[in-house]
């Protein structure tokens, strides 16, 4: 496995820090079969903090940005509908591109480091959110909006007030997919030297503890970033849940 | 209208009459003058010069097939459609002197799939236009509170979302939430259009109702001729191509259709809708002898002797009809509970069309005329109905008194 690695040594980085100490500890025969150490496990914790910190950073930023960029443009499209298939084409185009090709075009331009690693992952969110705000949006019953207009409220105060009230549960939809995707890709972002949990993962792939550690807790993000859009999302459309009498 | 002493408890200290929340508006004039709509694209223009004259506090019906540009030219008085020719004056000012938003706050707006926001509450979808308009919140509640006292709904509906209401209940408050700045002008595009017939007929009396304390001016848009003859006091028939094919009262149109187009429309039975011109209290009404369940026989069959209708009404201890009794129910000693037929009920605002369909659905053809409380006020009779048939220029005359079945001309 870290023959296939090989060929990109210039990339990897960082990893010494989590090199095991073989001696220490108890449990050592364990640690020694690469197996799953619990001993181990609680002695080293505190070392996956900091990539998980940055791994909640990388994901977070991305996701604010994506949902900006995509959100602007989405709300664009809306009026402007010609907007809407330049856009999911050039999304798309990002969306396809592999994950490490994309970093590694971008290396000579961006250089390592977290800018690359964010332009790597803000593509990736696009064409999903953009994506589900644009059915959202459409997805208002006509009915609502010509009786919203009808009383006198202009195209801004339709927009915020009734259209995207009402859209909310898709875009949440949107975001909850494009959420779990970047934990995922963000665990590459280490090779753009952009750290995250990528890092430990890599640095040992053959201990079991190591990357059930820092796969686990990757996962775990990926779950609480998900309840935690569900949570708020519905506490933002409680009609949702108003059960017809 | 009653005080409004049933408001919910958390409503504003202000112990304000249910009037103090809207001052009284006059209701508008409107006026379309040479009105053309020529939609892009299309090879005919959808209106061909309209010309129309709507006095203050009446409803205008708009009336006719299916596509032939009802709701194009409802559309042009709030300027959801632009008119591509022609004018449309609001107490003679174009409407196009204003923004469209501030003009559209002004003119109340129904449709027929209601357009209630569902992420709004009952209260607050009725408070969209006071809140455009920034009323103070204080007022918006109390107003709130009264107009859905107005278009009868319970005060418990206020804080439901639109999912959760009925049909019926979810028009009563497209109504209520286009009342709610009392506006001089009404659009209506097919109000009643999707709700089941009975519900429909309930919710055409009560807007009635509440027109006539209202007087408000209307434009109001459906393709069933009967609903035009019972809601309008001018119709305008409108043939396909949007030319106006007659502007009449609804005595008129059924006395004397313009040409075959508007007898066609109007119907074979032109005689029959006759009776939605004329209400229950227009008629003289019979009485019966009321009984209660208990009651002894002999003494009920004593009273039917001098009984103008030959069945004895049971009633309630609070008056309201429980059922007819004939012959047979009046075997044994006293009055069993729980015997006899279904008793037909209706209003004093009902049309007569409405209550004769609903007479004749029963087995005995008397209905009970039934106060707001659901207590009988007097008896209707299939005959009395069957007398304003009778072909004449006054659709409704009073019958005489103690006229027994059968004395019609
Ligand atoms: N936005 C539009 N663009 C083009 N044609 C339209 C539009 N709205 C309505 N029409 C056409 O105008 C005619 C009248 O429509 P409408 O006013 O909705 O009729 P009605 O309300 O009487 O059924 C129809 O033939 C319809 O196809
Ligand atoms: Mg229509």
């Amino acid at each position: 496995m870290s023959g296939a690695l090989g060929s990109i040594p210039l990339l990897a980085q960082g990893g010494e820090g989590f090199v095991r100490n073989r001696e220490s500890g108890s449990g050592a025969s364990c640690v020694s079969d690469d197996g799953v150490c619990p001993a181990w496990i609680v002695d080293h914790f505190d070392r996956y903090m900091e990539p998980l910190g940055r791994h909640v950073l990388l994901t977070v930023v991305a996701l604010a940005i994506g949902f900006s960029i995509s959100f602007t443009l989405a709300l664009l499209a809306h009026r402007r509908r010609w907007l809407i298939a330049p856009v999911v084409q050039l999304t798309g185009i990002l969306y396809t591109i592999p994950s490490l090709a994309l970093f590694f075009l971008l290396l000579p331009i961006t250089g390592r480091g977290f800018l690359t690693a964010e332009i790597a992952l803000v593509s990736y969110t696009l064409l999903i959110i953009f994506r589900n705000v644009v059915t959202g949006l459409d997805g208002v019953p006509s009915d609502v909006v010509d009786a919203a207009r009808g009383m006198g409220l202009n195209d801004r105060q339709v927009l915020w007030r009734v259209e995207i009230p009402l859209a909310l549960p898709e875009i949440a939809a949107g975001l909850r997919i494009a959420a779990t995707t970047t934990v995922g890709l963000a665990s590459l972002a280490f090779f753009a030297g952009a750290g995250g949990l990528g890092d430990p993962i890599y640095a040992d792939l053959n201990f079991k503890s190591n990357v059930l550690v820092a796969g686990g807790l990757c996962v775990l993000l990926a779950i609480a970033l998900d309840l935690l859009v569900l949570a708020v999302q519905r506490l933002l459309t409680p009609w949702t849940r108003a059960v017809p009498a | 209208m009653s005080t409004p002493d049933q408001t919910p408890s958390g409503a504003a200290a202000a112990a304000s009459p249910a009037s103090a929340a809207s001052p009284d508006r006059a209701p508008a004039q409107l006026e379309f003058v040479d009105v053309v709509k020529r939609y892009p694209g299309a090879s005919a223009a959808t209106i061909e010069s309209l010309s129309l004259d709507v006095p203050a506090g009446e409803i205008l019906v708009l009336v006719g097939p299916s596509g032939c540009g009802k709701t194009t030219v409802m559309r042009m008085v709030n300027r959801m459609i632009e008119p591509s020719g022609g004018q449309i004056l609001i107490d003679g000012e174009p409407n196009t002197t204003r923004p469209a938003a501030e003009l559209r706050r002004d003119i109340g707006y129904v449709i027929q799939q209601t357009g209630l926001f569902p992420h709004r509450t009952i209260a607050e979808n009725v408070a969209t236009v006071p809140k455009l308009l920034g009323w103070p919140k204080a007022r918006i509640a109390d107003r709130t509170a009264e107009l859905l006292e107005l278009v009868g709904l319970d005060p418990e509906f206020a804080g439901r979302y639109p999912a959760q209401l009925s049909g019926g209940q979810r028009q009563r408050v497209g109504v209520a939430r286009a009342l709610a700045v009392d506006p001089p002008l009404m659009l209506m595009d097919e109000p009643f259009g999707a709700i089941d017939p009975i519900t429909r007929e309930r919710l055409q009396n009560e807007f009635l109702r509440l027109q006539e304390t209202l007087k408000r001016t209307i434009v109001f848009v459906t393709h069933d001729i009967d609903e035009a003859i019972k809601m309008g006091d001018r119709i305008a028939v409108m043939r396909p191509g949007g030319h106006l094919a007659q502007y009449a009262t609804p005595a008129e149109l059924l006395l004397s259709p313009a040409d075959e187009f508007v007898e066609q429309f109007v119907g074979a039975d032109r005689a029959l809708k006759r009776l939605a011109l004329g209400r229950v209290r227009d008629l003289r009404l019979e009485e019966t002898v009321r009984v209660r369940y208990g009651d002894p026989t002999a003494w009920v069959r004593e009273q039917l002797r001098t009984s103008q209708v030959p069945y004895p009404l049971v009633v309630d201890a609070d008056g309201r009809p429980l059922a007819w009794l004939d012959d047979d129910d009046l075997r044994g000693e006293r009055v069993v509970e729980g015997v006899g037929s279904a008793v037909a009920t209706v209003e004093r605002d009902d049309i007569l069309r409405d209550a004769f369909s609903d007479v004749l659905a029963h087995r005995v053809q008397f209905a009970a005329v039934v106060d707001g409380h659901g207590a009988v006020i007097g008896i209707l009779s299939s005959d009395a109905v069957a007398r304003e048939l009778a072909p004449g220029p006054a659709p409704v005359e009073p019958v005489e008194a103690g006229a027994g079945p059968g004395t019609g001309s």
